[in-house]
């Protein structure tokens, strides 16, 4: 009975407790009222919002030991232990900025980024898919940014006098080798990956963090989308053939499949080509993605990809375009990789993955076989710490193993192989400190231990951002960049060491909304590059340098004019190198000095249809005509496209799709290539490098089917 | 010893009420000020205090999903697209305090939509896509749950005619979505006081576009 006495006394004189009044005031690091604040005792009701001055004051009946918290939007949560005695408590709270809020500093020197979800992103993701002549491809969007460089025969991301095997693909941090599509000779080819598997795209032209190595110019780096919320079956029917795809959401997880057939038989029938087909290319593609969610914060995510294309021609001798000899492609890829990303705790996560790539081309040069298969795998381990709100720390370790071999069919010597495996281990530490929510420094160092080689190489990444104004902020990037040269050097001297590129960039950017502007300043040393030992392609070695400088400017706004969103970008570069069979320190011939897009797309409501133009220029590129003294020494005419979509949405689930690269006609030239041997006269014949056609035709129907009507696969074109 | 028992029994279910008043009453008086408020400060007084019962409240949805519901509506009034962002991120991360408690709750379900069809509202052109979508089967999910729940149907009224609008095609839809919601308005009867009572507004504007 005494025990329920004491129940009851307790209940009762919890209810007449003596109050205690608190007081305070709520103040940023700089002494500034915050207002609005939520004042409490954890646990209790007893609280109060701080005023226009910052100050609160309430009263609580809470007793002894007790926790007062603070908090407000973009702040962090203050916590503070108290004891309660009915005596007055006057508090003084100073609250610490989050540094991860959307308006902090960023490094942006060398990065554009894409993405739906973030703000003030340079480009969004749909931007990638809708920019008139890209074609939907990731590379033929990028083609419009500052950086790059247009290389209308490849198609490839050539960056700041890099070649286009300079940019290395990743797909959630895990490298793929050949990225692109196989294509006929001088024909753009397209990446492997569409656009709209990607939730962000980050695009650097430089000074990219420690985490990816193998990658001299450039890295693209995609991140694949997260688990879909929705079920659809979507159907596409193009001129060049047709696709199927289906996404089936789960609670947890979900499954999408494509599948892909082109033909492009149909289409070279009714537009003339410039090219001796036997086959025209015929390809079936499919990819699947798979989706689990783990736990509360985790993901592992599959995907995987397969694509066989097969094609073949006659290509004409020079000097005698009679004499012609068939050529004949198949290749087989295959991509697959598992990513994972798992919190661990409140400070640390961990994600990682393996990749394995597998490509296959067989080919029929004048009826004699070439086979060549290359693999490679990459696993990675990546853990995050946050030491706190201002430290970011992450540490990895990775292995890439690539495994290439090449053979074929001489008639005298039988049948020749060329291998080697290129083994390499690689670790990185790099940490982010943020001194305020204006300074921020990025320093990092990546070492690369190569089996192939038995040496081991340490390079360092720096980069610091200060944001002394509201929108604009200033980056600076240093970085030593690393990658093993391409196989068909590698295999005929396995001693290669890796190339090697320093970047220093300089980059001013201001952000905001409606309106974004950027410009850069660039300085590239090349060291290592393969270099041919008396112009003898089977003797190697790695004295080949280079430089390349230049400054780029970039323009995007949609405010100005109504319903209108365009971007402007101009590239200067300068570049020379002295490597491979050059005699002389030269600019290569994929270099132009100077680049200019404009983009633009509008919708219009009226004809319910998105318009968009895409228009280029480029300057004269080098090449080298052996009728002439000294070396690359003659200029192509300028580089023009005028590129223009259409997507027609009649209805919520259908698009219809029409674009057209070149509207102009204007007839291309990117080099000439020469015959090895001049004729009687002593003069080398030659011959225009130009696309196969003019110009490029897409038409597309494209059908969704989901439960609710209101979905189409815009985001996909 | 038995009338001690009854006393205590008493007085235990009398201090059950007081605390079940006290929280119906704190929460009344703070629905009230988010339904009435004039300015987004007093909004941001009224979500504190929810976040503070929240708090003290382990097992009850509805402080947060009220200042889920708060901080949806400051964002209505921002006007820079960057910080509405911000206070629709911060009404999911509450809202996500709610569903933890009660993931069967329809309400909550609805208003996860309502984020949606207002994060498509901060940027239509690259966000249309991807979150009209998935406001639409969030809405369709919390009809799922509670097919009389008015609210869910309002938005989705809203949104069809928005896509209607969009595409030029006829409203007929959302009209009868939306004459649907005013109907489900008028029944909608829940045993929870505390239970969400906007909604009839964003209904009527859509009928008033209907002929």
């Amino acid at each position: 009975m005494k025990i329920l006495l004491t129940v009851l006394g307790v209940i009762i004189g919890f209810e007449v407790a003596a109050q205690t009044l608190v007081k305070g005031k709520v103040l940023d690091e700089k002494g500034e009222a915050i207002p609005g604040a939520n004042i409490s005792i954890d646990g209790t009701y007893d609280g109060a919002s701080s005023d226009i001055n910052g100050e609160f004051s309430f009263q609580t009946s809470e007793e002894g030991e007790q926790t007062i918290s603070a908090s407000f939007v973009g702040y962090k949560t203050y916590t503070q232990s108290v004891k309660l005695s009915g005596a007055l408590l006057q508090l003084s709270i100073t609250l610490r900025e989050e540094i991860n809020q959307l308006d902090a500093v960023v490094i942006s020197a060398g990065a554009f980024t894409a993405g739906e979800e973030k703000r003030r992103t340079i480009l969004k993701a749909v931007d990638i898919a809708s920019t008139a002549g890209a074609t939907a491809d990731i590379a033929g969007a990028l083609n419009t940014l500052p950086g790059t460089q247009k290389v209308g025969e490849s198609g490839r991301l050539f960056v700041r006098g890099g070649d286009g095997n300079e940019t290395r693909t990743f797909i959630d941090g895990l490298m793929v080798l050949n990225a692109y599509n196989p294509t006929a000779p001088n024909t753009p080819s397209r990446g492997r990956f569409l656009p709209f598997m990607f939730k962000g795209t980050s695009f650097s032209t430089g000074g990219y963090s420690a985490e990816y190595g193998q990658a001299l110019s450039s890295a693209l780096v995609l991140n694949s989308k997260d688990k879909s919320e929705l079920n659809q079956t979507d159907f596409g029917i193009l001129s060049v053939g047709g696709d199927v795809a289906h996404t089936h959401a789960w609670d947890h997880a979900s499954l999408a499949g494509k599948i892909q057939y082109t033909n492009i038989r149909p289409y070279f029938g009714l537009i003339n080509q410039r090219m001796d087909w036997i086959k025209p290319p015929v390809s079936i593609e499919g990819s699947s993605a798979f989706r689990q969610e783990t736990g509360e914060s985790g993901i592992v995510k599959f995907y995987g990809n397969f694509n066989h294309t097969n094609y073949s021609l006659y290509q004409h001798d020079i000097a005698e375009p009679a004499q012609k000899f068939s050529f004949d492609l198949t290749n087989n890829y295959g991509y697959g990789n598992v990513a994972f990303l798992q919190a661990l705790n409140e400070k640390w996560s961990a994600r990682g993955g393996v990749s394995y790539n597998y490509n296959h081309n067989d080919l029929l040069i004048d009826g004699s076989p070439v086979d060549e298969i290359e693999k490679g795998l990459h696993a990675k381990t990546v853990f995050e710490n946050t030491v706190s709100d201002r430290v970011e720390l992450k540490f990895g370790l990775e292995h890439i193993l690539v495994d290439y071999e090449a053979s074929r069919v001489d008639s005298t010597l039988g049948r020749q192989v060329q291998q080697y495996q290129d083994p390499i281990t690689s670790g990185f530490v790099e940490a982010e400190l943020y001194a305020s929510k204006k300074l921020v420094a990025r320093t990092g160092v990546r070492g690369e231990y190569s089996q192939r080689l038995g040496d081991a190489f340490v390079d360092p990444r720096i980069s610091v951002a200060y944001k002394p104004f509201q929108q604009g902020q200033f980056s600076f990037a240093y970085g030593r960049f690393r990658q093993t040269p391409q196989s068909i050097y590698v295999r005929a001297e396995s001693n290669l060491r890796p190339e090697t590129a320093e970047h220093f960039i300089l980059n001013y950017q201001l952000v905001n909304d409606k309106r974004t502007f950027r410009t850069e300043l660039y300085y590239k040393r090349y060291s290592d590059l393969v270099k041919f030992v008396n112009g003898n392609p089977n003797n190697l070695t790695n004295s080949g340098r280079g430089y390349a400088k230049g400054f780029e400017f970039f323009w995007r706004d949609n405010a100005t004019f109504k319903n209108l969103d365009y971007w402007i970008s101009y590239s200067y570069l300068d570049t020379e190198r002295d490597y491979l069979d050059y005699p002389v320190a030269s600019t290569p011939s994929f270099a132009s000095t100077h680049n200019f897009s404009v983009v633009g797309k509008r919708y219009v409501s009226a004809i319910k249809s998105q318009l968009g133009v895409t228009y280029s220029v480029s300057s004269p590129r080098t090449y080298h005509n052996p009728n002439m003294e000294g070396f690359n020494n003659s200029r192509t005419p300028c580089y023009q496209d005028l590129s223009m979509n259409i997507s027609y949405l009649p209805k919520p689930f259908l698009i219809i799709h029409a674009s057209v690269t070149n509207v102009l006609g204007r007839d291309n030239v990117f080099g000439y290539e020469y015959s090895s041997t001049p004729d009687v006269n002593g003069i080398f014949a030659g011959r225009p490098i130009k696309l196969p056609a003019t110009r490029f035709l897409f038409l597309g129907v494209f059908i969704t089917l989901s439960k609710n009507k209101s979905i189409n696969q815009l985001p996909n074109l | 010893m038995k009338p001690y028992v009854m006393i205590l029994a008493m007085s235990l279910l009398t201090q059950m009420s007081w605390a079940n008043d006290k929280y119906e009453q704190a929460m009344l008086k703070n629905i009230e000020a988010v339904y009435d408020a004039e300015t987004p400060e007093s909004i941001q007084q009224a979500v504190n205090t929810f976040e503070r019962i929240g708090g003290a409240e382990k097992d009850k949805w509805e402080p947060f999903y009220y200042a889920s519901f708060g901080y949806i509506m400051m964002s209505v009034r921002e006007q820079d697209a960057m910080k509405k962002d911000g206070l629709l991120d911060k009404a999911q991360e509450v809202l996500k305090k709610a569903s933890a408690i009660n993931a069967q709750e329809s309400e909550i379900v609805a208003l996860e939509g309502f984020i949606y069809m207002m994060k498509v509202a901060v940027d239509p052109a690259s966000r249309g896509q991807q979150y009209s979508g998935l406001a639409m089967q969030t809405f369709g999910k919390a009809l799922g749950m509670n097919p009389e729940n008015p609210r869910a149907l309002a938005m989705m009224a809203q949104m069809e005619l928005g896509t209607a609008q969009f595409f030029k095609s006829p409203i007929d839809k959302a009209c009868a979505t939306a004459r649907g919601a005013l109907e489900k308005f008028d029944s909608f009867q829940s045993s929870n006081p505390l239970a969400p009572r906007w909604g009839r507004h964003n209904a009527m504007m859509v009928v008033n576009q209907c002929k």
